[in-house]
């Protein structure tokens, strides 16, 4: 029993990022989840956290109260960048929100009444562990009753093939600015969380690595349903864990060789809906499945 | 006048080394359809072994120089027969290739920490061209010349290679339709690998004079390359062998002058801007033409 303790006390704080990870990594599936490959999260989170986290230095109310403002923000900031960047064909878009990923870190070091700029910003506020999972128990409600609903459907058209959905009557570029708006919501949620997690924002806090390891939970996941975004995120947050305790020395090399044996391995991610019906009915293993 | 100048030379030799990599980096981007996130490393690695050769075995520089570039283009070939060639034909598309890379950037770059302990390491003086040359009042280092020239003679071979080569059309029949390259004859294969060890050997080239030219190499000085190689590939069009050498000359120029003149906090945000500002207004680049998809 008491190792278990010891255990507990030792990986608390891992469960922590894990909640706030799956956040990124449901914010990227979000736009994933419409055919758009987006970094654009990192900006959201950015935004949000710093707008989140100045809202309780200055007024002083309770840290979750302000989650609904983080949330807001990052919506705002995706629907305009979602206005610009969706005009945008597949490869180009993801370049462009990688350039605005690039851009952030240069605007969060500029703006220094809102960010702290190079100091950082602190932010001695906790919030905790129970709260972290009950708020990522509510998101997965969310994007589980989204995925049954019209809008999941149309999301599903729009990224298996946009010309047959727009021939249906949808409009792509509305599905996937909502997408957005979802993916900012999200994602500014998890930059509070991220500041009130590390109690401290650097500049270099929201920059490329967190854009990188988001999309390496999705795909690692599974792209093809939000269960994927949070397993992934689970796996990736507890992976460099894992490693640390196993090889010390090599952690990092041992990490990227774990992904890279997963991806060889499993490229369609841990969680595959596909995979799953397959094996289920044999009908829809003579079809080719659902999603082939 | 004269500060202008050797400011001018500055960040031309500078924009040289961006658009070097820039040419190796859109070459795999426009041929292979990857983005790849470990591109960086392979300048690390490149500059490590030139170093490692100066140093252990007693070359002379232009034979470190190119050991330096045949170990990019190696390590490209190895990373990509490794990591993308078991994706190809998955249907993982750009997302696996993406993650792969991202692994492998995590491994080359750890590795390449250990290789230098990490520390910023320099080449020995006197190793190097480090003869300053004088032209009236303005003196010139002597390796900003040889990063200037390696820049115009890398995007002469590359662009002549590209456009009016038969291997060069091979390239671009499979970066257009690997499949439909196949079926008019091309061995997608072999273009897979000498893109992919071209590519490696040209950012090769740009990481070791990089090395030389900033007395720096180390981990970081792959990734400094990669984010604004990234930009100059994105203002030229990827697709363009001299739309990405211009853009790169152009934001080292920038760069330098910005620093000088305006402020060298905004330095970076005026690059970024100004790729953002392409993106949205002339995503296909500088020199790129329309390209029609079907849907």
């Amino acid at each position: 029993m008491e190792a278990l303790a010891d255990f507990w006390a030792a990986y608390q704080s891992t469960l922590g990022f894990v909640v706030v990870n799956a956040f990124f990594a449901l914010s990227a599936y979000a736009a994933l989840s419409t055919g758009v490959l987006s970094f654009a999260t990192v900006a959201y989170a950015a935004f949000g956290g710093f707008i989140g986290a100045q809202l309780v230095l200055q007024t002083g109310i309770d840290p979750l109260l302000a989650l609904p403002a983080a949330g807001l923000a990052g919506a705002g900031l995706a629907y305009a960048v979602g206005l610009l960047f969706l005009r945008l064909e597949g490869h180009w878009m993801a370049l462009a929100s990688l350039a605005l990923v690039l851009i952030t870190r240069v605007v969060v070091l500029n703006a220094a009444t809102l960010t702290g700029g190079v100091n950082g910003l602190s932010v001695p506020y906790e919030v905790s562990l129970g709260a972290l999972v009950v708020l990522l128990l509510i998101a997965m409600f969310a994007f589980h009753r989204l995925s049954v609903s019209w809008y999941g459907i149309a999301s599903r058209a729009v990224r298996e093939d946009p010309a047959v959905a727009a021939s249906l009557g949808m409009v792509p570029r509305r599905v996937q600015t909502i997408a957005f708006v979802i993916s900012g919501a999200v994602g500014g949620i998890g930059g509070m969380l991220l500041a009130l997690t590390l109690q401290f924002l650097a500049p270099d806090t929201f920059f490329i690595n967190i854009a990188f390891t988001m999309i390496a939970a999705v795909v690692l996941g599974g792209s093809y349903h939000w269960v994927g975004a949070v397993i992934g995120a689970a796996v990736f947050t507890a992976l460099p864990v894992v490693m640390q305790a196993l090889v010390p020395a090599i952690q990092d090399v041992a990490n990227g060789a774990a992904l890279l044996l997963i991806m060889i391995f499993v490229p369609r991610g841990l969680f595959d809906p596909r995979a799953l019906a397959l094996r289920r009915t044999p009908v829809a293993k003579a079809a080719g499945g659902p999603h082939a | 006048m004269q500060l202008f100048i050797e400011q001018l030379i500055n960040g031309c030799a500078l924009g040289s080394l961006y658009a070097m990599f820039a040419v190796g980096f859109g070459l795999v981007f426009a041929t292979l359809g990857i983005l790849n996130a470990a591109h960086g490393t392979y300048a690390s690695w490149a500059a490590i072994a030139a170093l490692y050769a100066t140093e252990q075995m007693g070359l002379p520089f232009p034979l470190a120089l190119l050991a330096g570039v045949i170990a990019g283009g190696v390590l490209a070939l190895v990373v990509d027969q490794i990591g993308f060639q078991p994706l190809r034909g998955r249907g993982a598309g750009m997302m696996g290739a993406l993650i792969t890379s991202i692994a492998f950037w995590i491994i080359l770059d750890s590795l390449a920490g250990l290789a230098t302990g990490q520390q910023s390491l320099s080449f020995p003086p006197g190793t190097t061209p480090s003869r300053m040359l004088h032209l009236g009042p303005i003196l010139l280092p002597g390796i900003q010349l040889v990063s200037i020239g390696a820049m115009l003679l890398v995007t002469l071979g590359m662009h002549m290679l590209m456009r009016h080569t038969r291997f060069g059309s091979a390239m671009r029949a499979v970066g257009w339709n690997g499949t439909a390259a196949a079926l008019g004859g091309v061995n997608p294969r072999m273009v897979v690998v000498a893109t992919a060890f071209l590519a490696g050997a040209t950012s090769g080239l740009a990481g070791v004079l990089a090395g030389v030219a900033t007395q720096n190499v180390s981990f970081a000085l792959g990734q400094g390359l990669m984010l604004k190689g990234f930009a100059a590939v994105v203002v030229g069009g990827y697709d363009d062998v001299r739309g990405a050498a211009v853009a790169g000359v152009s934001l080292g120029v920038l760069e330098v002058m910005s620093a000088q003149y305006l402020s060298s906090s905004l330095r970076d945000g005026i690059t970024y801007v100004l790729l953002l500002g392409f993106l949205l207004l002339r995503p296909r680049g500088l020199f790129g033409r329309a390209a029609f998809v079907r849907a």
